[in-house]
């Protein structure tokens, strides 16, 4: 994109951040009392509150989708009018937001032990609040989050990060300026304990001798991340465990 | 009208206050954690092993403390959706009415069920029940209301059955209910208590709590529920149980256990205070400190 | 209006309503007591005001976004404000809701539209750059989280104070080529000008429980009134619109009391909302 340089020469990107740098990452279980769990999570300036209702009894519109050996699960997706620099008239409902819902969907569906809740469905409700970039994976973590708190069994964390490429060097956990540079862009989901990839999604053109440098870029993004979540979650048990302990 | 101040003010920063250090032979684990590698352990609820793997890790699903009983290897989350057990005491809502039975919400995975032929009859006559008994099931338990009743069987997929049919269960009358996890109440042989204050709690073990006055009248209590008092509750009778309840919810917030000890050291700790102002963020703290080391001081007391 | 009611036994109403007979509402409160209300403005980057309210177990967030456009034809000197309202699927949890959901938010964005759309309550020719050609409209957009009843007092709450916080960019008007007039916005992101809150309203909603009033409403109590008034009061103790809710019916004269009532609170609410906001100082949103 002319005029517009995504690493300076000395090698740092607009916002003042290396190439493998991740943005200020600051998460906190529990802020709903109404959900059975719930999580915010702030990747920069993207701003997540992820909520779970379940498992619960099948609401009579997923009647139809009720499955006898597994759960169902249900994914909305909403952006706030407020959220982007350009006001957003549709909240939900539209294109990309059923998208999103049906990808994240999907992640969780690999990851969830629905095996163990039959004839249930799980509902996962993530609202956008501030939007700068990376909103897939800052939703995948909220929500990963949100089903720890809600004790819901799971095979492992599922963190995800996103990388680009611009001049021969990846970088790691765009930014919503360096997602409209036009540069391709890969997210990733991933199981860091069980190093597995749950799901991958690639904007725009890649020589196919890059692409596995920057998934190994989005892998080490998403280990730096779990590390991240993991000391919450730790903390949060903690803190808890102790009041449980002494009564 | 008593001259009210409305205050507002900023938002505090929102911390579970760890005053205690937790205790170092509590195993917590997160999911994807291994437990152990060792084969002879049995794995409970919270944990699963990969099919395809050939040694035999044990791996944990929920973020929780590890719980080993001989061979049997569990992990108790933090919260969790109620899991029925036969015998359990419960407190339902009424959601639905259908042919021969009632669909109960119950804060579990499924809703129970309540069939006709569980619950007592009015007068407590024995007999069977007749196409009668159906139509006029509404009369008896119609939608919204509550109830408390006992696990009397788990299906296969997690639904329960449930039965009425004691005296001490049925149809609850006037008084508060409080949702909490079932995770924070503790297992005991009983769940209905006549507290000295004069009220009566059910610690429903599926997280509905349920708080009113103790009836005086012997009659009432053998009643099963049926018939519902609708004179109005007397103000110091009335103060007992919403003082209760502000006490129960500061103490779920603060994920204490719950159980008879901890609810009445916490009244005992809230008397010097109004009822409304214990919902305060301070005086909530003060009163959950209280009631842990008064309970630590009993612990210690004891052992 | 309860959107989430709680479908409560008859036995539970009954004890709620004796207990509002006697003064002593379920958490202790007395008739005219808030529950704590928790406020933090400038909460949003991308917005030109905003502010996230929790008024016990209800919570919001408003933003307001300016933007350049043209004055309607009939008021070609004023700006506009307009309002939308959003209920995040956080907020509800059970069986869907779209038909139900729709009324809710339809009923909380004309309750806002009825009472600011007078001469009073915000001067709107504050707005106008340039005559019958280009003004400010003013977007405000409410994102309810939570909803623990009386949802529209905590609206008017992040309202008034999201826009006490906006920072509309102070524009110069020249004359460019062709003699047509042109807007320049300044360079200076913090070159702003607020608009003047003084006479916004904040709408109180009495409910008539049995045969008392009684003001901030829960879940449980509002599935228990017959009835119910919301009224936008000004600062001033002025009345700017009043509408009666739910199916039962009043008499004339317990309309006025609680009306009375409600300005009562009304004005309580300005001056404890004023006092927090001049002390204010910028730090945590609440959540971390």
């Amino acid at each position: 994109m002319a005029g517009l340089e995504l690493i300076s020469d000395q090698g740092y990107r607009i916002d003042g951040r290396k190439p493998t740098e991740l943005r200020q990452i600051r998460c906190r279980l529990g802020v709903f009392t109404q959900a059975d769990g719930s999580s915010y999570v702030e990747q920069g300036n993207t701003k997540v509150l992820a909520s779970i209702y379940g498992p619960h009894e099948p609401s009579s519109n997923m009647r139809s989708k009720i499955s006898h050996d597994k759960c169902i699960i249900n994914c909305e997706y909403s952006q706030a009018s407020f959220s982007s620099a350009e006001r957003k008239h549709r909240p939900r409902g539209d294109r990309k937001s059923l998208d999103m819902a049906a990808h994240i969907k999907q992640t969780f569906e690999s990851c969830i032990h629905t095996t163990l809740y039959p004839r249930s469905q799980i509902d996962i409700f993530l609202q956008i609040l501030q939007s700068d970039g990376s909103n897939y994976c800052a939703c995948v973590n909220a929500a990963t989050l949100a089903i720890v708190d809600a004790g819901i069994a799971m095979k492992d964390y599922v963190c995800a990060c996103s990388a680009s490429l611009a001049k021969g060097t990846t970088l790691v956990d765009i930014n919503h300026v360096e997602e409209s540079a036009g540069c391709a862009e890969l997210s990733a989901a991933v199981m860091p304990k069980l190093n597995k990839i749950v799901y991958s999604e690639l904007n725009g053109r890649l020589h196919e001798d890059e692409i596995g440098k920057v998934l190994d870029s989005v892998v080490l993004g998403c280990n730096d991340m779990f590390a991240v979540m993991e000391r919450t979650v730790r903390e949060h048990v903690e803190e808890t465990v102790s009041n449980f302990t002494h009564s | 009208m008593s001259s009210s101040t409305i205050v507002i003010k900023a938002p505090s920063k929102r911390r579970n206050n760890p005053i205690y250090a937790h205790a170092s032979e509590v195993f917590l684990v997160t999911p994807g954690d291994v437990i152990t590698e060792d084969a002879d352990y049995m794995r409970g609820h919270g944990t699963y092993t990969n099919a395809g793997d050939e040694d035999n890790k044990l791996y944990a699903s929920v973020a929780g403390v590890v719980e080993r009983i001989n061979k049997l290897v569990c992990v108790k989350a933090l919260k969790t959706r109620y899991n029925g057990e036969v015998g359990d005491v419960v407190v339902g809502r009424i959601k639905e009415v259908q042919q021969k039975r009632w669909k109960v919400e119950t804060n579990s995975r499924l809703d129970s069920t309540l069939q006709i032929s569980s619950v007592n009859l009015p007068g407590g006559e024995l007999r069977r029940r007749s196409a009668a008994d159906e139509l006029t099931m509404r009369e008896y338990l119609k939608e919204g209301d509550l109830i408390s009743a006992e696990v009397q069987q788990v299906h296969n997929d997690g639904m329960l059955s449930l039965h009425t049919r004691s005296l001490r269960y049925g149809k609850l009358g006037q008084g508060c209910c409080v949702v909490v996890s079932p995770s924070l109440i503790k297992r005991r042989k009983n769940h209905i208590h006549n507290l000295p204050c004069g009220a009566t709690t059910i610690l429903a073990n599926n997280g509905y709590i349920w708080i009113s006055i103790t009836s005086g009248d012997a009659c009432n209590e053998g009643d099963g529920g049926f018939n519902v008092n609708k004179e109005p509750v007397p103000l110091e009778e009335r103060e007992v149980v919403c003082r209760l309840k502000n006490c129960i919810q500061c103490l779920a917030k603060s994920s204490v256990m719950l159980y008879d000890t901890s609810v009445l050291y916490a009244y005992e700790s809230s008397l010097q205070y109004q009822v409304k102002e214990i919902m305060s963020e301070k005086v909530s703290l003060e009163i959950v400190n209280q009631t842990i080391s008064l309970l630590e001081r009993e612990k210690t007391g004891d052992g | 209006m309860s959107l989430f009611g709680n479908n409560l036994s008859d036995a539970e109403k009954c004890f709620i309503i004796h207990g509002i007979q006697d003064d002593f509402r379920t958490d202790g409160r007395s008739c005219d007591n808030y529950r704590t209300i928790e406020l933090a403005v400038n909460v949003l980057t991308n917005t030109h005001g905003s502010s996230k309210v929790r008024l016990g177990n209800t919570e919001l967030l408003v933003g307001v976004k300016v933007e350049l456009g043209k004055p309607e034809k009939a008021t070609p000197d004023e700006g506009r404000i307009e309002f939308h309202v959003d209920c995040s699927p956080n907020a509800t949890p059970a069986a869907q809701r779209k038909a139900a959901n729709k009324d809710f938010v339809n009923n909380i964005e004309s309750m806002l539209v009825r009472t600011y759309a007078n001469k009073i309550a915000i001067d709107l020719t504050s707005l106008c750059i340039i005559k019958g050609k280009m003004c400010w409209i003013v977007h405000v957009d409410v994102l309810i989280l939570e909803c623990g009843g009386n949802i529209l007092d905590c609206t008017s709450l992040g309202v008034k104070s999201a826009l006490q916080d906006t920072g509309i960019p102070r524009v110069v008007v020249k004359s460019g080529d062709e003699g047509e007039e042109e807007v320049e916005l300044p360079d200076d992101p913090f070159d702003v000008q607020h608009i003047s809150v003084n006479n916004v309203p904040i709408l109180v909603t009495v409910s008539f429980v049995g045969t008392r009033h009684i003001i901030d409403a829960t879940v449980e109590e509002e599935s228990c009134c017959s009835a119910s008034v919301v009224m936008g009061v000004t600062r001033r103790g002025r009345i700017l619109g009043v509408r009666k809710q739910c199916g039962g019916s009043l008499n004339p004269e317990t309309l006025v009391e609680m009306l009375e009532f409600g300005k009562k609170s009304g004005r309580q609410l300005h001056v404890a909302l004023d006092k927090m906001l001049k002390s204010y100082e910028k730090g945590t949103t609440g959540y971390l």
